[in-house]
């Protein structure tokens, strides 16, 4: 780089670097910039063309998605924040421990695995109508728990493989060590195993819990109204009497925020888990 | 060592009781289901009949099989899946080269390139709905203003917008994976090939690419999959059309069930699809499982 820098040559060449950042970073952005700077224009100003891009913001539409509405927005944040925990939570905990006997017992690495990976590679839409007919005979359909199982479904793959990697990298002494202090298989998962795992139980956490959120497929067809998340909730503001754009962006951005939050702190887990997770895995 | 044996013994049985929770769950969410997928392609199956108890043979799947309107939605799906895993991983590689020195210091400007694949594709398709709306959207309000019409969403160019969506929002994806792996190169690898004098275009294409290949493919692979089974944006901008333009092979067993109420066929494609897809990984996990590893 210092090769680079000094020659008039070298310069330009930086510069295009910065030129091809900037240019991306916008084109990768514009619908969210634009959905977000939608959501507090009035109705005159979304109209306005050219679109203005400096303005008084409002309130209004969120006051209107959240409050004074008709379409319950605060139930369907209510049930995306529900499943996605729910989910999240039973996928980690049915993960953890079968990431361990897969490590460090050696059982069912040769077949659990290939399943968990087609599982993340099928498409999904081949379980959508068992699963429907199953949830329908067990009273499922339109619950917030029946979308939990769901999310665990979807989340278990990623989650199974991030925690093989994390154990595959401490040290076996330590299993060793406690045992032979006496401790048992459990006591070892939950005082010595978890507690150093607990940055990666924090990366998995917050992954899986965006994938959940960001789930269509399965909210579009099992819920009709008591456990629609924020996803299908958003496209009822799409009628067919046309679409209130203000109100609209108001609740897609409401439905982008937290996966966008949690994900600045997650995304650099995403490379290395698909690394380590394939390689290893 | 009768000492041992039972330690490993009570090993075995720890372990099977670790694994139980998650089989058994997959058991009954995935297991169940297949199960059910594979009794009702054989019987006569609707709405008001749910025990599929009349055994109709291969009937279901030679009406799946027969239907064209199958066979263009899984060209449909085929040809998006290829056309945008090339352009992202292109894209990607590009990025990779270009940017690689800058982000090397200043690991923060990663974060922005990120944001659109922590958003839900479905919210994602309506933010293009948004900004592509002929009278609202900054661009085609833009380009009107340079002279340009384009109809986006139109019958002669919705094909290439949906690509276009697809490969916007998953192109950070393979940058970042991409990105891991570059930065995983040692310096002095590369600091060898600068002193042999590969530098540039030269050090990336012949010293850079050849170490980034298995992780190129494995983007290509995962990014492939996903792309093949898209359903979200695609479901929110188009709903499959106009016609069937734009019916992905996902959309089309959505329809089937839902639109059409031909329960048996839509089952018979799903069990049809998931033998294909597992063949079709059997086959792709290897490729990619012998180039990773050393």
């Amino acid at each position: 780089m210092i090769v680079e820098r000094s020659t008039a040559v070298g310069r330009l060449i930086h510069a295009g670097r910065w030129i091809l950042y900037i240019l991306a970073a916008f084109a990768l952005n514009v619908p969210i910039l634009v959905t977000v700077l939608t959501s507090f224009k009035t109705t005159g100003q979304i109209n306005t063309s050219p679109p203005v891009w400096i303005f008084e913001p409002t309130l209004e539409n969120y006051r209107e998605v959240l409050i004074t509405g008709n379409t319950d927005f605060p139930h369907f944040i209510y049930n995306s924040i529900v499943i996605a925990s729910g989910g999240t939570l039973l996928a980690m905990v049915l993960g953890f421990p079968a990431a361990y006997a897969i490590v460090r017992q050696g059982v069912g690495r040769k077949w659990l695995l290939p399943i968990i990976a087609n599982v993340r590679a099928l498409p999904l839409i081949i379980y959508t109508i068992p699963i429907y007919l199953m949830f329908q005979f067990a009273g499922l359909l339109d619950t917030r728990f029946g979308l939990i199982l769901i999310s665990a479904l979807v989340n278990v793959p990623v989650v199974l493989v991030l925690f093989v990697g994390a154990i595959q990298e401490l040290p076996e002494e330590l299993d060793s060590a406690a045992r032979i202090d006496g401790a048992s298989t459990w006591r070892l998962l939950t005082d010595v195993v978890l507690p150093l795992s607990r940055p990666i139980l924090f990366a998995v956490a917050i992954l899986s819990f965006i994938a959940s959120w960001n789930e269509f497929v399965f909210g579009l067809i099992l819920t009709t109204k008591n456990a629609v998340p924020v996803t299908v909730g958003a496209t009822f503001f799409v009628t067919s009497y046309g679409v209130k754009w203000g109100v609209t962006a108001a609740a897609m951005t409401l439905g982008i925020v937290p996966p966008l939050v949690l994900g600045l702190f997650a995304y650099p887990y995403i490379g290395r888990s698909m690394l380590g997770g394939a390689v290893k895995g | 060592m009768a000492r041992k044996v039972s330690w490993e013994r009570q090993q075995r049985t720890d372990a099977r009781l670790l694994l139980s929770g998650l089989c058994l769950f997959l058991a009954i969410m995935l297991g169940f289901p297949t199960i059910a997928n594979l009794w009702y392609s054989f019987s006569d199956v609707s709405f008001q009949d749910l025990t599929g108890s009349g055994f109709v043979g291969i009937e279901n799947y030679v009406d799946a099989l027969t239907n064209p309107n199958m066979w263009s939605a899984l060209l449909f799906s085929l040809r998006f899946a290829v056309v945008a895993t090339v352009l992202q991983v292109v894209f990607a590689l590009v990025l990779v080269f270009v940017l690689h020195p800058l982000v090397q210091k200043r690991p923060w400007l990663i974060a922005p390139l990120m944001l659109p694949m922590m958003v839900s594709p479905a919210l994602m398709g309506m933010m293009y709905r948004l900004i592509l709306n002929e009278f609202i959207g900054p661009v085609p309000v833009y380009l009107d203003m340079l002279g340009i019409y384009v109809n986006f969403l139109g019958i002669e160019n919705v094909y290439a917008t949906l690509v276009g969506i697809e490969v916007l929002q998953w192109t950070p994806f393979a940058f970042l994976v991409l990105l891991t792996a570059r930065q995983s190169i040692l310096p002095e690898v590369e600091e060898a090939a600068v002193v042999d004098g590969a530098t540039g275009t030269k050090l990336n294409f012949l010293v850079i690419l050849p170490m980034l290949l298995p992780t190129l493919g494995i983007v290509t692979f995962i990014r492939f999959i996903d792309a093949f089974r898209v359903f979200d944006h695609i479901f929110v901008l188009t709903g499959g059309g106009p016609g069937n333009q734009t019916t992905s092979i996902s959309i089309y067993i959505y329809k089937l069930f839902f639109k059409e109420n031909e329960l048996g066929e839509a089952i018979a494609l799903s069990v049809i699809l998931l033998l294909a897809s597992l063949l079709l990984l059997q086959v792709g996990l290897r490729a990619v499982v012998r180039r990773t590893e050393p």
